[in-house]
């Protein structure tokens, strides 16, 4: 365990080294930043279109996080032959994949925190400017559906993990799980049309094209589930039920995904 | 020598760079006025391309909604029956990415009603707003407007307002509204009141202008009603012109029609303009 935790503390260290985290909070300091001139073109739903705005921007800039930094604190270790080092000292492969997993978590619960923290600014400044167009806007929500932002991140980077323990190079990971991801927002769209009765009255999809969809959306993650957006815009009621089920959900499949990593990798020939 | 060479040609390319950059965003401006409005990806397809930004993409396209017909409008072109159609498919895209969402619903009242005369469309979005704010008295409101002004179906139009008149924060005046409706039915100053509740709503500069212009015309159209009931109601007959009632003292004069039409009455005591409260009205020659 104590392995582990030492792990994952070198990996956050290593993350928070990086120059491109450096870029990815300028560019989400200025989307936070646009947001506050953007909102005035707007005539009533000021608070929705912040709430959109902030969301996106920390939603986005997790995303670069993963497929940029993160990545690299897995992929590039095994890519540059780094690996060896860590592997030469008495730790196991799955308790690798498991600190490289705290690590990971951990530098991006940081960066977003720190991200979370402006935005919460630029809505306090935009509540201040509109009063009377936020509606029913509650931070409460807000929270919720900025949390689950990192919910949504740490389920990826459990896919990121997965792959880059089966890929021998770090674009390849980046390509499967940058698919994976826009696999997994659009899924549930996918399967509730085909389900819909006027993709089923049409006839448009094959009994077998159905089941291959029925079984795609138990392998893939479906991301749709962390999306509390719209809710935290409009300020609709969220059921305590939808969170725990969602985190759940999370925590079941990241850790099939890690355990799966774990046995993949133990069995793994480094040359 | 070395030096200098490449700085000069610097110098010329920015010159010239920023010449063409000119240019180019001039052309795009005067080509945007020419295209056709152009096709707006139905929902369907926009809530997977969204790629779980929905509520991010519904504002884009609700902006671009919005610069497309302030666009238009800000350079005198009106806007073609295609340009119309755009504007509502894009509302109902942006709606159904965001069916929350209130301010496409207030700009589907205040142009596709008032300037498109799509009422049957907006009253369609609008309900489609109904059953997911439920709580919000407005869009009950603009359906009971377009019953009633556009569309003159008072029964429909006093149940849309009653409708309104339950749900929270809505005016007490709702109800008296309603009322009215009933009982006066097609008068201007029905009208006018309900046309002041949009103005006092409109935030966006674009329409509130258009919206007061119509508010003028219809304060214009009161002033005449009043004063030919009074001529009525003293003389027992219609005038045979509108000239009558000043000749005969009941009003002092015309008031201004913003659209530049000529005010006209009908046997039932209403007056409107030739120019039907649309901009853009060329008075024609008398024959």
């Amino acid at each position: 365990m104590r392995s582990v935790v030492a792990l994952a503390i070198i990996t956050f260290k290593e993350g928070i080294r990086n120059r491109a985290l450096f870029g990815i909070g300028l560019m989400a300091l200025f989307l936070l930043g646009l947001n506050v001139s953007v909102a005035g073109f707007f005539m009533r739903d000021i608070g929705k279109v912040t709430v959109d705005m902030n969301l996106s921007a920390l939603n986005f800039a997790g995303l670069l996080l993963v497929f940029f930094v993160a990545i690299n604190l897995m992929a590039k270790d095994i890519d540059r032959k780094t690996i060896h080092l860590v592997l030469s000292k008495p730790i196991s492969r799955s308790q690798y994949v498991w600190g490289k997993y705290g690590g990971i978590l951990l530098f991006l619960s940081v960066s977003l925190a720190f991200l979370f923290l402006f935005s919460c600014l630029t809505i306090a400044l935009l509540l201040a400017l509109y009063p009377d167009y936020f509606g029913a806007f509650s931070w409460g929500q807000f929270v919720v559906a900025a949390t689950f932002v990192l919910v949504k991140l740490a389920v990826l980077t459990a896919i990121v993990l997965f792959f880059s323990t089966i890929t021998t190079s770090s674009l390849v990971t980046l390509i499967f799980s940058l698919g994976s991801y826009i696999a997994g927002v659009t899924i549930e769209e996918v399967v509730f049309y085909l389900k819909s009765d006027w993709a089923t009255q049409e006839r448009v999809v094959s009994e077998s094209l159905r089941t291959v969809i029925d079984v795609l959306s138990y392998l893939l993650p479906n991301f749709t589930v962390f999306d509390f957006s719209l809710e935290a815009a409009h300020g609709l009621p969220i059921a305590f039920e939808r969170i725990v089920l969602a985190l759940g959900y999370a925590g079941g499949y990241s850790a099939i995904l890690l355990l799966l990593a774990g046995f993949i990798f133990a069995r793994r020939e480094f040359n | 020598m070395r030096k200098v060479l490449p700085a000069s040609i610097l110098v010329v390319m920015l010159g010239l760079y920023v010449a063409l950059s000119g240019a180019v965003w001039k052309q795009q401006e005067r080509a945007r006025l020419e295209v056709p409005a152009g096709y707006v990806i139905p929902s369907k397809f926009s809530r997977v391309l969204a790629l779980g930004q929905q509520g991010l993409l519904s504002d884009f396209l609700f902006l671009k909604t919005i610069t497309f017909v302030g666009g238009r409008i800000g350079s005198g072109m009106p806007l073609s029956e295609d340009d119309w159609r755009f504007v509502e498919h894009s509302l109902d895209v942006v709606t159904d990415l965001d069916p929350y969402f209130k301010d496409p619903y207030v700009l589907t009242e205040g142009l596709l009603a008032w300037d498109a005369g799509l009422i049957a469309e907006a009253n369609q979005l609008l309900a489609k707003g109904m059953a997911y704010r439920t709580d919000d008295w407005q869009l009950p409101f603009f359906i009971g407007f377009n019953q009633f002004y556009f569309l003159k179906d008072f029964t429909a139009a006093t149940e849309s307002l009653m409708v309104a008149a339950r749900l929270p924060g809505s005016p007490s005046y709702l109800k008296t509204l309603a009322a009215r409706i009933g009982y006066y039915g097609d008068k201007s100053k029905t009208a006018l009141l309900f046309l002041q509740e949009l103005v006092a709503e409109a935030d966006d500069p674009l329409m509130r202008a258009r919206l007061q212009k119509r508010l003028q015309v219809l304060e214009g159209s009161v002033v005449m009603e009043e004063a030919l009931d009074r001529f009525v109601e003293d003389q027992g007959r219609n005038p045979e012109k509108l000239v009558e009632l000043i000749e005969t003292g009941y009003l002092e004069k015309f008031p201004v029609e913003p659209y530049g039409g000529t005010w006209i009455f009908n046997k039932e005591g209403r007056v409107f303009s030739t120019s039907r409260f649309v901009d853009g009205f060329v008075p024609q020659e008398k024959d």
